[in-house]
């Protein structure tokens, strides 16, 4: 046997364990589930192979078509909002002030509570009768908002925790970009007298403009699986109106209808591919294998 | 000069909102948690201090709370330093041996990564159901070490091939095997990253939410973030002051342990997330 045969060999069995555990608890669950969206797979009732039956009836179920409605909404309003203010706070602690390794630390603290929990905390936030949101709306003189009861407060509601759970994490990935910003660019264009704001739109956003790709599609690939926030804050209501996609697929699970559900996961999982795809290649990983 | 001065307030004023903005809910939670009535706010209203709420979540059998808690410890606790062993392994043999198709390798790897949990619980379920592992460590601690093993790999990788080729190079001459240059060089060279990847590990572990919904029944092996989001009281009305102390126990650890570790925290994160 050849030396390259050997450090062949070895290479693969240190891969051995990362292989196992990816095949057998990723890609075959994904798998599983796409053999589930071809099937009849309800309680009591024989499996039974039914073609791309599920799928035909998806598209005719407007519940499904009020979820991806919802999702897309979702993802259109929370993610931007996410990416500019992250992009604030990203501005503000690229400057130095004293404080500054305070406010750091402080960013990290909505990423760093699981979203079941801030979701809870929200859910008090937004009680109609003694909540903090609504003694804010009482004393800016609006009365009371009933958040988790209407269609669009709901939406707003679903939202706003959202965007506090999630900015930080775009902050920190655009923090990265900033710093990684060439000093010099700026102290020319001082120079030239431009202001702050004229620097912003004019250097910083052009040369920062791949990472904050990168991270609105980042993003945008995890609003599309949301599921924990809304599950906790609204459970999908009222009357559906905060139904995400991966809630609705839920929904079916947890009746026992796993054909239905698999459908609905499939055609999500699709979704959220393509913007992983695009994500990868923006991001330009692997170069440094090369 | 008028635009610095301006530029300073405008910092100023951004500062004071981000840290309000980031920091309200959490000291709500806080105050809610320490208050014997959730409705403090209301002019009719007073805060008055007490621990009941906190004593109740930890001495009450029938809550669960603190084995919810021990369960979500043991759990990710177990899940990082299995995954980053593991990932460790991979991470070795993907920036030191020569393998065809490395990068389309590792691509694929950080794709699986993105997929939206909901693609696979429901055929997870089946698999562990099937193994009669629902309801237990094993069935939980098994898919999150697959979960977060592309997470571990990517950060890890990059550590590593930071670590020079000339320091196993001449372990390997010494008559190390493979698997102790990994351990005793390479991974001790590396080991604040190692460090941070598992710390990483260990909070993706603890927040996660959709498998241990599906994969849990009840405190045997649920995790405090089911618990929280499931508890709802048993008097009807929602008991607001036990949940926010059970959410300031839960929050307050991984919030010191971030604060402790921030910048090990960004620095995997980023790793993890973009490259300059």
């Amino acid at each position: 046997m050849s030396f390259l045969d050997r450090e062949f060999l070895s290479g693969c069995a240190f891969l051995l364990p990362l292989v196992i555990f990816i095949s057998a608890l990723i890609l075959l669950p994904v798998l599983g589930t796409f053999l589930d969206s071809l099937q009849r797979d309800l309680p009591y009732l024989p499996t039974a192979f039914v073609g791309l039956d599920n799928y035909l009836a998806i598209f005719r179920d407007g519940g499904f078509w009020d979820s991806v409605r919802f999702t897309t909404l979702f993802v259109l309003v929370s993610v931007p909002l996410e990416v500019t203010l992250g992009m604030i706070i990203a501005l503000v602690l690229n400057e130095t002030f004293p404080g500054r390794a305070a406010l750091r630390a402080m960013v990290l603290i909505p990423w760093a509570i699981p979203a079941a929990v801030s979701g809870r905390i929200f859910e008090l936030i937004y009680n109609y009768s003694y909540g903090v949101a609504n003694y804010v709306t009482h004393l800016l003189g609006v009365g009371p908002v009933n958040w988790l009861g209407t269609d669009l407060g709901a939406f707003a509601a679903v939202v706003l925790a959202d965007v506090w759970k999630t900015t930080p994490f775009a902050a920190i990935i655009l923090l990265a970009g900033l710093a990684a910003i060439d000093e010099d660019l700026h102290r020319q264009a001082q120079v030239d007298r431009a202001n702050f704001v004229q620097r912003f739109f004019k250097i910083t956003l052009p040369v920062l403009k791949p990472v904050v790709v990168v991270t609105l599609l980042f993003r945008t690939v995890d609003a599309l699986r949301v599921f924990d926030v809304i599950f906790v804050l609204t459970g999908g209501g009222p009357g559906g109106s905060t139904d995400a996609v991966s809630l609705f697929a839920y929904t079916y699970y947890a009746a026992g209808d796993f054909g239905y559900g698999a459908t609905i996961s499939v055609l999500l999982f699709f979704v959220a591919l393509g913007f992983s795809l695009a994500y990868i290649k923006m991001a330009r990983f692997g170069e440094e294998l090369k | 000069m008028r635009e610095e001065r301006l530029k300073k307030i405008l910092l100023a004023a951004a500062a004071g909102l981000t840290s309000i903005f980031c920091l309200a809910p959490f000291i709500y939670m806080v105050l809610t948690s320490l208050s014997g009535n959730p409705d403090f706010l209301l002019p009719t209203k007073s805060f008055t201090l007490t621990l009941a709420n906190f004593t109740a979540v930890i001495f009450s059998e029938s809550a669960h709370f603190m084995a919810y808690l021990r369960n979500s410890l043991i759990i990710s606790a177990v899940t990082a330093v299995a995954s980053v062993f593991l990932a460790s392994l991979a991470a070795y043999s993907l920036t030191r041996l020569p393998l065809p198709g490395k990068t389309v390798l590792l691509l694929s790897i950080l794709a699986l990564s993105m997929f939206p949990p909901i693609s696979l619980i429901s055929y997870l379920f089946k698999i562990m159901s099937g193994l009669g592992w629902v309801n237990t460590y094993a069935g939980l601690i098994l898919p999150y070490i697959a979960w977060t093993m592309p997470l571990s790999l990517w950060i890890l990788v990059s550590y590593f091939a930071q670590v020079p080729m000339d320091l196993d190079r001449s372990a390997r001459i010494d008559g190390a095997s493979r698997f102790q240059t990994l351990i005793k060089i390479i991974l001790p060279v590396a080991a604040p990253g190692v460090f941070s990847t598992a710390l990483l590990v260990f909070i993706f572990a603890f927040n996660e939410f959709l498998f241990a919904l599906m994969l849990t029944v009840d405190y045997r092996s649920r995790t405090i973030p089911v618990g929280i989001a499931l508890f709802e009281g048993i008097h009807g009305q929602i008991p607001w002051g036990e949940i926010m102390a059970a959410a300031t126990i839960t929050t307050i650890p991984v919030v010191i342990l971030t604060l402790i570790f921030q910048k090990r925290i960004v620095q995997g994160l980023t790793r993890g997330a973009v490259k300059q």
